[in-house]
């Protein structure tokens, strides 16, 4: 039997898969590019141009297939997608890069302390009417002691005590606090970054530091028009004599401040977090023990996972 | 200047948020314009150009007098005001002629443009063949080493980008590669790349810069012998024969603000790619696979006492259990000895 013909057919279906170029094809994945980089053939491009530029096309659109169909791929009801690369040319942004915000007084003490952030659901389950219920918005069930239709009081409670008003009260005084932190949060940020005002004296410090920083420190060079006159420092002397009393005061003054390094470490150990009140942490994570414990503990939890533990 | 919105409810403060700058930007919106006196073929032009653009694509119906070379003022405005960061502007003289200006802004400000003359154009209407769907990413083909060499074609290069191409994702359905614009450049046997001691002087004095030549086709994927389909191609779409006129380079101070890029780690995470990841390949069938390199293990050192896998067996039947326990030891014995 003579399968050469049907051998030569297949190989030639592999062939026509494969794009052979001078240059190699620029391929960019990511946008779905590819440039040809091999000079235009005049000769083709006089005879018949539109076959010439439908075969360039052709080829390029081969190579860049084949590389599409390189990629690794997720199975889709549409069809395989295929994950693309980060593209290589660079295209110029239509916006500039957005600054980063600076972290909340929330998001600073949850960073300290490794809280995770978790995204409660909106739905939330009502074991009474045994259904999925809003956690907030329409029949919210944030809303549920307002909307009762009878309320429990209590004996000692005041004539005019109105359960409705007080649920909503509450409610609303929670939401007037959120709004009220995240105006502080948003005030904060401004003047994270500088309002204009500190900026100004930023830049009126700058340029007081450069007008001294030449060699005759400042003292000789020409005032140009609109520099404001340097403000010197006002030397103050002390009389020759003074009375004891005022003298044995400075002398300890200056003692003081020579502290030991004993005392200089205590007082920096509890200079620390301003965000994180450690005192409150060791206490609540040890319950009650102390931090001493705690250590104790973490190195008891440390040998025992050395050894290998329970095998 | 364009007032300031504050938000007055949840949705305007989401349309808001939406049109601040992102790490990762959206698609660039163009808006079609038309100049004081268009003619036939501008309008078709711009028409299907829309048509390819769809949806990020805003057409304003009424004429308007503008003249990007002279005065980018309103341009910036209409960028500011609409959220788009294209223009084509379509205006036709008598001393151009089907002049196409394609222009790109960066923070509201004009960062490029372009001015292209339409020498010949076929609409979509004239081929009768089936279209792609509108909406589905084209991919792109380039054909001439000028787009790598000369400045005003690599300008021109990143404009058609931007155009049709901009937008970043991690992902394409394949079934849906419909479409293919090739830009293709004339042979120019005479031309240099640019001169810097000539300059600009060179480009106005002859126009001899060469076409350009825009073609769409719709692609189709036959099978092969292999996963790669074969491509054929069948022309569709608009025709377009174009040729380069006056232009407007960006601002280098500019050009590099709109280049700067985010910070490496934060695209690391979002792709998975920062670096090129050795012991992976994607073979035949598509799928993603790994290599794992561990050290060469000494069987007859392995503890089979701590595998709670093989005491499986025992604990199972009471009256099988010697049986079991007899078939089980040649078994641990198989195991040691392997």
């Amino acid at each position: 039997m003579d399968v050469s013909n049907i051998l030569a057919s297949h190989a030639a279906k592999f062939q026509s898969v494969t794009v052979e170029k001078e240059t190699p094809l620029d391929v960019d994945i990511g946008f779905l590019t590819v440039t040809d980089l091999t000079p235009i053939d005049e000769d083709s491009y006089k005879s018949n141009l539109e076959e010439y530029l439908q075969v360039t096309a052709r080829d390029g659109i081969q190579a860049l297939v084949a590389a599409l169909y390189g990629l690794p791929t997720q199975p889709s009801p549409d069809g395989p997608l295929a994950q693309l690369p980060p593209p290589t040319t660079q295209l110029p942004r239509a916006k500039p890069l957005p600054k980063p915000k600076p972290p909340t007084k929330w998001e600073r003490f949850a960073a300290a302390k490794g809280i995770q952030k978790r995204v409660r659901e909106k739905k939330v389950w009502d074991e009474e009417r045994q259904e999925w219920v809003n956690r907030w918005g329409r029949d919210g069930k944030n809303k549920e002691k307002e909307e009762q239709w009878i309320h429990e009081v209590k004996a000692d409670a005041p004539v005019d005590h109105d359960p409705v008003k007080a649920a909503r009260d509450v409610r609303t005084s929670r939401v007037a606090k959120n709004e009220r932190q995240r105006l502080q949060n948003h005030a904060r940020a401004q003047t994270a970054t500088g309002g204009r005002d500190e900026r100004k004296k930023d830049i009126e410090r700058t340029l007081a530091t450069t007008r001294i920083s030449t060699a005759s420190m400042g003292r000789f060079d020409n005032k140009l028009d609109g520099e404001k006159k340097l403000k010197g420092v006002k030397r103050k002397f002390e009389a020759t004599e003074t009375c004891v009393e005022q003298e044995k005061q400075a002398s300890l003054a200056v003692l003081s401040k020579l502290d030991g390094d004993v005392k200089r470490a205590r007082k920096e150990k509890g200079a620390g977090d301003d965000v994180l009140n450690v005192r409150k942490a060791i206490r609540n994570v040890s319950k009650g023990r102390g931090g001493v414990a705690l250590a104790r503990e973490a190195n008891k939890k440390g040998a025992r996972g050395k050894r290998g533990g329970k095998r | 200047m364009l007032r300031t919105v504050k938000p007055r409810n949840a949705r305007s403060k989401r349309a808001l948020e939406a049109r601040e700058a992102k790490e990762v930007e959206d698609v660039r919106t163009a808006i079609f314009v038309k100049g004081t006196h268009t003619g036939e073929i501008l309008n078709g032009v711009m028409k299907e150009l829309m048509a390819l653009k769809r949806p990020d694509a805003i057409s304003f119906s009424k004429k308007n007098t503008v003249h990007p070379f002279e005065d980018a003022s309103s341009l910036e405005f209409w960028a500011g005001k609409n959220d788009a960061s294209m223009f084509l502007v379509g205006q036709s003289t008598k001393k151009r002629p089907a002049g196409l200006i394609i222009a790109r802004t960066f923070d509201s400000r004009l960062l490029d443009m372009c001015e292209l003359g339409v020498d010949k154009f076929i609409s979509m209407a004239e081929f009768k063949t089936p279209k792609s769907t509108p909406g589905h990413k084209p991919m792109m083909h380039f054909a001439s080493e000028l787009f790598d060499t000369h400045p005003r074609f690599i300008q021109v290069k990143s404009l058609l980008m931007d155009f049709f191409n901009g937008e970043v994702i991690d992902s394409i359905c394949l079934p849906g590669l419909e479409h293919v614009i090739s830009v293709s450049i004339a042979p120019a046997p005479s031309l240099q790349t640019a001169n810097p001691i000539l300059g600009d002087s060179q480009e106005e004095d002859v126009q001899n810069l060469p076409k350009i030549h825009i073609r769409t086709y719709t692609v189709k994927l036959l099978p092969s012998g292999t996963r790669i389909p074969r491509v054929e191609l069948t022309e569709m779409g608009p025709f377009l024969d174009l040729s380069l006129r006056r232009h407007q380079a960006a601002d280098p101070e500019m050009w590099k603000a709109a280049m700067r890029r985010p910070k490496l780690k934060k695209q690391d995470l979002e792709k998975g790619l920062g670096k090129k990841k050795k012991n992976l390949e994607v073979d035949e069938m598509g799928d993603l696979r790994g290599r794992v390199h561990i050290a060469k293990q000494d069987l007859n050192k392995l503890q089979t006492r701590k595998m709670k896998g093989l005491k499986g067996m025992l604990v199972e039947q009471d009256g099988s259990s010697e049986e079991s326990e007899q078939e089980d030891d040649p078994r641990q014995k198989k195991r040691k000895r392997d």
